[in-house]
């Protein structure tokens, strides 16, 4: 069993040459018709997402996978690009070193954003392109089985993927609906055009938010964004009433002074009967005076609280980083042992054969010798030959299982071919 | 497995609640891929004995729930247990069961404190002790979840007002829906804790009309613990009707529910460790002294 793997991932090849090096799923199926025509016998898979372009070669016995340099020139032939460009930034590995990458490739851990969850699907497209090219095989196909695996193993057993780590995810997923139990029946209201205001309305519509007012000191700006982003324009001169009337703001101005002052707020609190209102401050400088986060009700975030969030979120899932390593550890020495017993099968396969066909001879000298014996007593003999035959090998087969949890056991199945003249 | 059931004591099940308990707690220190099936398994074992024990001590000891002040507090924890953990079923990551078996498991040790003998009942007032028994059950319940949603909130606005990500093991409901149950369960508590005193008051008017023997003096120290209890509860609920459209209501009714559960764990333990006469068998009327024949030989 052999397995080998070239690639690039954001860390080690320069954006435009990744551009360049990117397969679009109808690019991936032609390079995978390509491989199969150009290295017949072997499998292979490709992962090409937006950080990284990756082959994963497998093989057998005689068909062995392609060196590295074949499947950089052929990664290069694919896409058009000189060799010569590629060999300095693409990596190569083999065998254990290739199952231990793919496993922490799938779980996240080789991501840009650590433990960012859209990999796995990106892995299980790769394998199913692979399988529909029929480039894949039964050594790719446990690789990528156990791959995924691992990636679920690690997001259940740690928190690595958990954390959020964008300003607008964390302001709604971690503070918002910790406010709010449901969105589709508050009035959120956005003050500005900022950038970050329809990232934040994307999360706080997937959330369930539906009634949605936009102000903004342009009144035609108001109502084209209030188009763009699916709601109702408001005036400016209005956001007393709008205050009063929503739930969720979101402040994005570019203001240079405070658009909402503890004053201003103070004329807005009696008008809202004591509903509690949350304010995504995300602003720079910041649209609400600080003061108006200590007043009862009042759950103000600026820009900044959100952002050390995110830091500590980040901080924490780094801190996961070891036990989930422990996971990807723990998956590729149990997939290298499996591996590695799979390849003394053969072996096994000959030794069983040669006792069955002696025993089977012996039986058959017994049988003659004594034609007295009727069916019964002939069935019995033979399980008892059976019986000890499996006695005999389980030993040795114990010790290669065992023996297989630590490497190849090429050792002891070449004192087993020699003892028991076992022939390829 | 009539052997099996009869052998289930109050231990069995106390300590299955305690492991789902420290299950639950472990969220708080380290992440685990079993340790919520484990807690589940362990708060149902718990449930299943919980449930037998009670089953049998009414099929076979003529212990019929609610009859003694040990099964009144079994059934209290039974019911609050069956809570957490079709809770912990039904958002398995919101950690109900760390803020609910404590109170399981003091319901418990409660009951292992109180007497296992039989309120004294007569056929006339049996009615009456189960209506009084049963409202005095559904409002410690109503007390206990309210004061456990007021503790959510408190922790959960803390941390808002911290300016924290939620912590991985420590994801509470939100503020909205906690303070739905702060809101509104304290007033059904307080109606069914005045409900209950009522038909206390009922059963024992109904005891003395009769002349019946287990009859409750009105200074004993149960009924004016029990009239202070429904006193708060009525004005806890009062104040948190009065203050729930004031932004600062949430936290008066998180405090006021966590209050209210205070006053009645006052209460329960004045009722374990003081004096009363309810709940008492009546102390049967000295026989008459007369000579029994062989004193009366000469």
């Amino acid at each position: 069993m052999m397995l080998a793997f070239v690639g690039g991932t954001h860390r080690t090849v320069p954006l435009a040459l990744r551009e360049r090096l990117a397969f679009s799923a109808e690019q991936a199926t032609e390079a995978l018709a390509r491989f199969r025509e150009r290295f017949p016998g072997r499998e292979g898979v490709l992962l090409s997402t937006c950080n990284r372009v990756e082959f994963y070669a497998a093989g057998e016995q005689a068909a062995d996978p392609p060196p590295t340099d074949e499947l950089v020139s052929f990664l290069a032939d694919c896409r058009g690009i000189d060799a010569q460009l590629l060999r300095p930034v693409l990596t190569g590995d083999r065998d254990e070193a290739v199952v231990r990458h793919l496993f922490g490739v799938a779980a996240g851990l080789d991501s840009m954003v650590l433990g960012e969850p859209q990999i796995v699907a990106q892995v299980k497209q790769a394998w199913s392109l692979a399988q529909e090219s029929r480039t894949a095989g039964p050594l790719t196909g446990e690789m990528f089985q156990a791959a995924l695996r691992t990636a679920k193993r690690v997001a259940t057993e740690t928190a690595i993927g958990r954390e959020r780590l964008s300003i607008p995810s964390v302001a709604v997923a971690d503070f918002a609906s910790g406010v709010f139990e449901r969105f589709d029946d508050k009035r959120v209201l956005l003050i500005g055009a900022g950038k970050m205001a329809a990232e934040t309305l994307r999360y706080l519509r997937q959330a369930g938010a539906r009634d949605v007012v936009v102000v903004n000191r342009t009144a035609g700006r108001a109502g084209e964004l209030a188009d763009r982003l699916g709601g109702r324009a408001g005036r400016m001169e209005d956001l007393t009433a709008e205050l009063a009337a929503a739930d969720l703001v979101v402040s994005t101005t570019g203001a240079t002074e405070p658009v909402v002052s503890a004053a201003a707020y103070a004329r807005v609190e009696p008008l809202r009967a004591g509903r509690p209102l949350v304010v995504l401050d995300l602003a720079v400088p910041r649209d609400f005076d600080p003061a108006i986060g200590q007043r009862p009700g009042v759950w103000l975030y600026s820009v900044d609280d959100l952002g050390a969030a995110c830091e500590a979120n980040r901080r924490s899932r780094h801190r996961e980083l070891p036990a989930a390593l422990a996971i990807v550890d723990e998956e590729t020495r149990r997939f290298m042992g499996d591996m590695h017993h799979r390849s003394t099968a053969p072996v096994i396969e000959r030794l069983r054969a040669g006792w069955t066909e002696t025993g089977d001879a012996e039986l058959e000298r017994l049988f003659r010798r004594l034609p007295q014996l009727d069916d019964a007593s002939r069935a019995e003999i033979r399980q008892a030959f059976d019986r000890y035959a499996a006695k005999l090998l389980h030993s040795p087969l114990a010790s290669l299982r065992s023996a297989s949890r630590a490497g190849p056991p090429h050792g002891l199945l070449d004192a087993l071919k020699r003892l028991f003249d076992l022939k390829d | 497995m009539v052997e099996f059931v009869s052998g289930i004591s109050v231990v069995c099940f106390a300590a299955s609640y305690a492991v789902a308990f420290a299950c639950e707690a472990s969220r708080l220190v380290f992440r685990s891929g079993v340790r919520g099936a484990t807690m589940v398994a362990f708060a149902a074992a718990g449930l299943v004995a919980h449930t037998l024990f009670l089953g049998w001590r009414a099929t076979h000891e003529a212990a019929v729930p609610l009859s003694s002040a040990f099964d009144w507090y079994l059934l209290a924890a039974w019911v609050l247990a069956g809570g957490s953990l079709w809770r912990t079923i039904a958002n398995p990551r919101t950690p109900v069961g760390l803020f609910m078996l404590p109170i399981v498991l003091g319901l418990i040790g409660a009951a292992e404190l109180s007497s296992r003998v039989p309120f004294p009942q007569s056929p006339a007032t049996q009615i009456w002790g189960a209506v009084h028994g049963s409202f005095n059950l559904a409002s410690c319940v109503a007390v206990a979840i309210a004061a456990i949603a007021g503790l959510m909130w408190l922790i959960q606005a803390g941390r808002l007002a911290r300016k924290q990500s939620p912590l991985g093991g420590l994801r509470l409901p939100s503020l909205e829906r906690l303070e739905h149950t702060t809101g509104r369960v304290p007033a059904f508590a307080a109606g069914l804790a005045a409900a209950g005193f009522l038909s206390g008051i009922v059963l024992n008017a109904v005891n003395r009309q009769r002349g019946l023997l287990e009859t409750v003096p009105w200074n004993d120290p149960v009924v004016l613990r029990m009239a202070a209890v429904v006193a708060w509860l009525l004005a806890a609920a009062v104040a948190t009707r009065a203050t729930s459209r004031r932004a600062d209501g949430p936290r008066t009714a998180a405090w006021l529910a966590l209050a209210s559960l205070a006053v009645l764990t006052g209460s329960i333990l004045w009722g374990l460790f003081g004096a009363t006469r309810h709940g008492v068998p009546p102390v049967a009327p000295a026989p008459r002294h007369e000579a029994a024949p062989h004193e009366a030989a000469p």
